[in-house]
Parts: structure tokens; C-alpha cells; sequence
């Protein structure tokens, strides 16, 4: 286990950090209607910029491009179905065309992008950019930016506490967990409770109740230290964020109820936490987003709890979601918490394992 | 409980049988045992003889490989919260909440087992008394000696005021002071019908039992009082008659 643990971490993050940010969905409307110009007396030729640009955006692999309305779009990135939507203007190409003639007229594309992932929100804008200057010579050429979410432009800071808050519920609740229970066997409590009336279930409970609050003191004090100290924002409700970080933590509490059955020692308890948050945290999206992902790791990562609780963590805080556009995500933390009980009442011990 | 709580007998094990899963250890080899209320039973065998696996499926604890086992006539481990609060159990190790205090401990056990709180109160001071604890009850239990741990670990295993206590090896690290005074309040607790099985390593201790029990390598090679067994062997004192039983080999501790 001290040999497999360093090799299976190592190989999970090599594999899931490997790719650059890629297939970063957007959605694009080209509205461009093209353009005749005239070249020279009785020469007419027609440019279809717009297309150009789409097909530009097509090609470059850090996007994986849908094309539809612009409003759909700006609902698809509210809802967090994309990263951005780009609307490119009706007189892309006449107005393209002009500058290139020396015409003083901007050409602007508009982008309406999720403020929330800096680095994502930074290729998309390259890319945009990039594809915008490969029609022409730059000067003139605006992306203009409108960030989702109120506007809201987040710091490095206000960004990963969301995905702090869910590694610290998933690291320090299945460590301190593990070796809480561990130490029942360890001190031989936990053969004197084996002569008590205290059925296997009641204890159990016992474990889940005692560690729960303590996974919630450990998530308030994370959220308590973000916005005393480090002024973060919480757009969305702060009962809600309790309730999902209520939830999230009960997830891992009956994990480490059922992991413990797998721990024979206090150390093989303290390396059983991070050979499940360290691969959660490579997979969940919170260094890079899960469609970056190798395509056979992505089911894989849609797997993992963390996944799920970003997603909440990051659409109370720095979205504003409300229960209605977490409900998919908090019913997928409820059913993997359903299957870890049902793991660990079937595994709790009534007497000694021998 | 069946009848024969009625004729006395409080534990009966017929061809009790441990193998452990985990080395194929025969820690327990086909043991047969009755021990009636009000008695005081001593095993004692060297380490590893198999006396704490026997004390285990008396508790409940462990589940036997092959066998029967009945505590105040109910099939154990199968049956044991019929009869898990009349049993008390202070296991080899100190088995304690560290962080918790004494008075915590106790409250905590007795809570498990169903002592009203109105009954906790008198009970847990009556056994502080009988220990000498009582300036202790608020120490955490990390900061107490071997010995004061020894005498929690017994104070929780009598709070609910059992029919039958295990103490196995209760008094492994005590002072021949305290020892003495132990088997003094065994014995007391034996005069009002609380049946006590106790393991040991320490022959002297085994002279103080009503019956003994002999242990090697999970079989019971010899049983009897202490004067029947003296006899039977023609010596003077229990530990003879074990290193003549274990054909000369001491035992340790």
C-alpha cells in the first residue's frame, strides 16, 4: 500500500492532467449575411467572413463548438451547459471588408462568457481572438466580453473556495473519519461494545451522527475563513450551501464508515483518505475541467463525488444557482449517499472479524 | 432463558471450536464447560492458550468456528442482545475512551446498557468508592496510571450491575496490594450471586477461585477447585501441578 499509493496517485493525475484545456463547449450564431463588394469596375466578389470565423472556431481544438441562437446560448452558459456564446453581427463581412480597406469601423463579435473558471474563461477568448485575427490583420478587431452571472468577475481566490470547501469535505471527513473509527479498535472500545445491547446498525448511526457534526464544523469553519478573511462572495443562499455541504459531508461520512471496514491499522486508515481525495481532486474538475479530460476518464470522473459537489459548491457560490438548476447534482450526491449506507450497513460489524 | 439457568448454570459450552480465518490458529480446540451462578472460575494457561478466544464467544463477541455456546441460556452470539446487558466484560486491553473522563466513561457504558440516569449517579459513585476513584471522576482517563485504568475498565464492566462479569486478565499490571483488594470485592460480588470468570497468568491468583480451569493450546487438560486439583497431583500449590501438567515448561509473565 505505501508503494501502490504514490504509483496509483501519480498515474491518475498524469493521465487526467496530460491535455491541455480542451472541448470547452460553446455555442456560436453566425449571423453574418456576407458580402458583395466591389473589387473594381465590374468585379464584383463576395466574402462570407462570418463563416470564415465559425469554421475557425470549428477547427481549434480547445473548443468544441455548437451552433444555435445566441439567446439559447446565454441561457445554455447561465444554466452551465456552456462556457460561452459567441454571436457573430449581421455586416461581419461588410464591415470586416471595410476595415481591410482602411475604413475606420470596429468589427465586434460578441462573447458572452462564465466569468467563473479564470483559465477557461482566458482560452475561450484566445481562441476567439485568435480566430478573429487569422481574417485579418488585428487592428480594429474586438471581442466584446460580457461576463455571465451579474457581471460577476471572480478572483482566483473567490473562485477556487468553492472547490476548496469540497476537497476539504472530502479529504478531512473520510480522514478524521477513518481514524475516529479505527481508534475504536485500536483502543479495544470497540470490543467492549460488542457485549453491549448497542446493535450494529445503532452504532453505525452512532458514527454518522457524531461525525457529521464534525464535518459540518470543519465546512464552516472553510467558509467562515473565506469570507471573514478572504471576502468571498456567496452569490447564492447561505441555507442552501449549508444544506448541500450538509449533505456532500454525509456522503463521505458513510463512506468512511464503509472504507473503515478496509483499514486494519491506523495507518492503513490515514492512507485511505488521500488514495480517494487525491485521485477525486485530479477528476472532479477542479484543476481542469472534466471535458478536458482523456474521453475513457471522463465516465470515470462522472463518478466521482467531488464532480458533483464542485458543481454545487461552485453554482451556490459564484453563480447564485438555486435549487432548481442544482436539484440533477444534489440528487446524485443523495443517491451515491444512499448507496454508500446501504455499502455500509451491510458491512458493519456485529463481532470480532476473525 | 432456558432451564438451565434453573439448575444453576449459568454458561455451558459443548465442543467449542475457534479457528481463526487469518493463519488457521486452533485457538479454541473443542472446549466443554459449565460454570454455575455465584461462581468464581479461573482460566489460566499460558499466553496464547486460548483463554481470551474462549472468554470472547462467552461475551459474544466472537463467533465460534464449530460448537455451542449458552450464557444464562441463550445461544451466543446469535441471541446476545437478549442477554448483553447482563453481562459484563473488562477485555484484556484498558478498553476506554481516552479523551473521555472517568465519570464519562461510565456514563457512557451505563447508557449502552440501559442504567437509568436517576441509577447512575448512586451506582457510579458506590463503584468510584470501592476502587478509590472518587477524587478521579473528572480526570480524563489518558492522564490516569495503569492501575486506575485497570480499575475504570472494571468500574465500567460492573456499572450496570451484571449477572456475570468477564475480567480477562484483570489484573495484569496491578500491585499485589490492589490485586489482593480485587479478589477481596470478586469476591464479595460472588457472595451475592454475580458469577465471575477471570483469566490469568499468575498462578497465586488461580488459589483464590472456586474452580480452575487449565488451558493449553485451546483445550482444558485439567479443571477442579484448588484443593481438588493439589491433591489430585500431589503437590502444594496450583503452579505445580501446571508445570507438571505442561510437562515443565514455565510460563511466563
Amino acid at each position: 500500500m505505501m508503494i501502490a499509493m504514490p504509483a496509483i496517485v501519480m498515474v491518475i493525475f498524469g493521465l487526467a492532467l496530460s491535455g491541455e484545456v480542451k472541448n470547452i463547449p460553446i455555442l456560436v450564431q453566425n449571423l453574418d449575411v456576407g458580402y458583395e463588394a466591389q473589387a473594381g469596375p465590374g468585379v464584383s466578389i463576395s466574402v462570407e467572413s462570418g463563416a470564415d470565423l465559425a469554421e475557425a472556431l470549428q477547427g481549434d481544438d480547445s473548443l468544441r463548438v455548437v451552433t444555435g441562437s445566441y439567446e439559447d446560448g446565454v441561457t445554455g452558459v447561465d444554466d452551465g451547459d456552456y462556457f460561452a456564446a459567441v454571436r457573430i453581427p449581421a455586416d461581419f463581412s461588410e464591415r470586416l471588408y471595410r476595415r481591410m480597406r482602411g475604413e475606420d469601423v470596429d468589427v465586434v463579435v460578441d462573447v458572452y462568457v462564465d466569468g467563473t473558471k479564470p483559465a477557461i474563461r482566458a482560452s475561450i477568448l484566445g481562441a476567439v481572438g485568435d480566430s478573429l485575427r487569422s481574417l485579418g490583420d488585428g487592428g480594429g478587431l474586438e471581442v466584446a466580453q460580457v461576463l455571465a452571472f451579474g457581471g460577476a468577475e471572480y478572483s482566483g481566490l473567490d473562485v477556487s473556495i468553492p472547490s476548496v470547501m469540497g476537497f476539504v469535505l472530502t479529504f478531512l471527513v473520510l480522514l478524521i473519519s477513518l481514524i475516529i473509527i479505527n481508534r475504536e479498535t485500536a483502543m479495544g472500545t470497540l470490543q467492549r461494545l460488542y457485549t453491549t445491547p448497542l446493535t450494529a446498525f445503532e452504532r453505525l448511526l452512532g458514527y454518522v451522527i457524531a461525525l457529521l457534526v464534525l464535518g459540518m464544523m470543519m465546512s464552516g469553519v472553510v467558509l467562515l475563513v473565506g469570507v471573514v478573511f478572504f471576502q468571498v462572495t456567496v452569490r447564492g443562499s447561505f441555507t442552501l450551501l449549508f444544506i448541500s455541504a450538509f449533505l456532500y459531508a454525509l456522503t463521505h461520512v458513510l463512506l468512511a464508515v464503509f472504507l473503515s471496514n478496509f483499514a486494519r491499522n491506523e495507518l492503513q486508515a490515514v492512507q485511505l483518505a488521500p488514495i480517494i481525495a487525491l485521485p477525486s481532486m485530479a477528476l472532479s474538475g477542479m484543476l481542469v475541467p472534466v471535458n478536458s479530460l482523456p474521453d475513457y476518464i471522463q465516465p470515470i470522473a462522472r463518478l466521482v463525488p467531488l464532480y458533483y459537489g464542485n458543481r454545487v459548491f461552485e453554482g451556490v457560490m459564484l453563480k447564485g444557482y438555486g435549487v432548481g438548476e442544482l436539484s440533477g447534482d444534489l440528487l446524485v450526491i443523495s443517491g451515491m449517499a444512499a448507496v454508500f449506507l446501504i455499502l455500509a450497513a451491510m458491512t458493519v460489524k456485529d463481532r470480532i472479524d476473525a | 432463558m432456558g432451564d438451565s439457568s434453573q439448575v444453576g448454570l449459568v454458561i455451558e459450552a459443548e465442543s467449542l471450536v475457534k479457528v481463526y480465518r487469518q493463519g488457521g490458529v486452533r485457538a479454541v480446540d473443542g472446549l466443554n464447560l459449565r460454570v454455575r451462578r455465584g461462581e468464581i472460575y479461573a482460566f489460566i494457561g499460558a499466553n496464547g492458550s486460548g483463554k481470551t478466544t474462549a472468554i470472547n464467544m462467552m461475551t459474544g463477541a466472537l463467533a465460534p468456528t464449530s460448537g455451542i455456546i449458552r450464557v444464562l441460556g441463550v445461544e451466543q452470539p446469535r441471541n446476545r442482545h437478549e442477554v448483553a446487558s447482563l453481562i459484563g466484560v473488562a477485555p484484556q486491553e484498558y478498553s476506554l475512551y481516552q479523551d473521555l473522563t472517568v465519570d464519562e466513561n461510565l456514563e457512557f457504558f451505563a447508557g449502552l446498557n440501559g442504567v437509568e440516569q436517576g441509577l447512575l449517579g448512586e451506582r457510579a459513585g458506590e463503584l468510584l468508592d470501592i476502587l478509590n476513584l472518587r477524587g478521579r471522576r473528572r480526570t480524563p482517563v489518558s492522564e490516569l496510571s495503569g492501575g486506575m485504568k485497570r480499575r475504570v475498565s472494571i468500574a465500567c464492566a460492573l456499572i450496570h450491575d451484571p449477572e456475570i462479569v468477564f475480567f480477562d486478565e484483570a489484573t495484569v499490571g496491578v500491585d499485589p496490594v490492589l490485586r489482593q483488594f480485587f479478589w477481596g470485592y470478586f469476591r464479595s460480588l460472588a457472595e451475592r450471586g454475580v458469577t465471575i470468570v477471570v483469566t490469568s497468568h499468575v498462578m497465586d491468583e488461580a488459589e483464590r477461585a472456586d474452580r480452575i480451569g487449565l488451558m493449553r493450546a485451546g483445550r482444558l487438560i485439567e479443571e477442579g477447585t484448588p484443593s481438588e486439583l493439589k491433591q489430585r497431583h500431589g503437590v502444594n500449590t496450583v503452579e505445580e501441578v501446571f508445570l507438571k501438567l505442561s510437562g515443565g515448561v514455565t510460563v511466563d509473565g
